[in-house]
């Protein structure tokens, strides 16, 4: 009997740990690094938001393009996704870039990889939190 | 290259900026230990660095 009442906990137990690994990761995606920082992996935590950081400030710095919605292309579609995937830093790097993109330098063109890369690292970061969080990574 | 106020960069440096970053956050991402981390970061920058500049070379009977 005992065996019988305990058995429905194990799928719940997993279920919750799902959605809080879940919103760890969205987290992660936000704030780069806070998804880290909530499983107190402070190193990771911190690697994490100073690279991103770094990466997007430069890359707007550089007068990087910064994509928005409005692609013409598929490229500017997937450039789009890519920024975004910095999370709030994305509102940082448009703030930054008052004066707009310039790709007619080889630096505009810098930058727009350094904030493409942002994205992308921030979002392997945030999986990366979320598959510790599920408990498949150390 | 100039980025921000008194900030220039060339693109070796640019280049060499970049991988110390992606090398860092790949360093603390996949690896415990701080003495794994440093040989991580070490060999990943040394990675593209050698990489980039072989690249580079590669591309060079096609600049002229």
């Amino acid at each position: 009997m005992a065996g019988e009442t305990s058995a429905p906990a194990v799928p719940q137990q997993d279920s919750r740990r799902e959605r809080i690994a879940f919103a760890i990761g969205v987290a992660g995606w936000l704030v780069p690094g806070l998804g880290h920082a909530l499983m107190k992996m402070w190193g990771r935590a911190v690697a994490c938001f100073l690279t991103v950081g770094v990466l997007v400030i430069l890359g707007a710095g550089m007068r990087g393009n910064v994509f928005n919605s409005s692609g013409n292309d598929a490229f500017d579609s997937l450039g789009y996704l890519a920024d975004l995937g910095t999370g709030t830093f994305y509102v940082l790097a448009r703030a930054l870039e008052r004066d707009g993109s310039d790709v007619s330098r080889a630096e505009g063109d810098y930058g727009t990889r350094f904030l493409a890369t942002a994205g992308v690292l921030n979002l392997l970061a945030a999986l990366h939190a979320y598959e510790v969080a599920r408990g498949r990574k150390a | 290259m100039n980025v921000g106020p008194g900030f220039k960069l060339t693109h070796l440096q640019a280049m060499l900026l970049f991988a110390l970053v992606i090398s860092i956050a790949f360093g603390f991402l996949s690896r415990r230990k701080p003495i794994e981390r440093v040989k991580y970061i070490v060999w990943s920058l040394f990675l593209f660095f050698l990489i980039g500049v072989g690249i580079g070379w590669a591309m060079y009977p096609f600049s002229r």
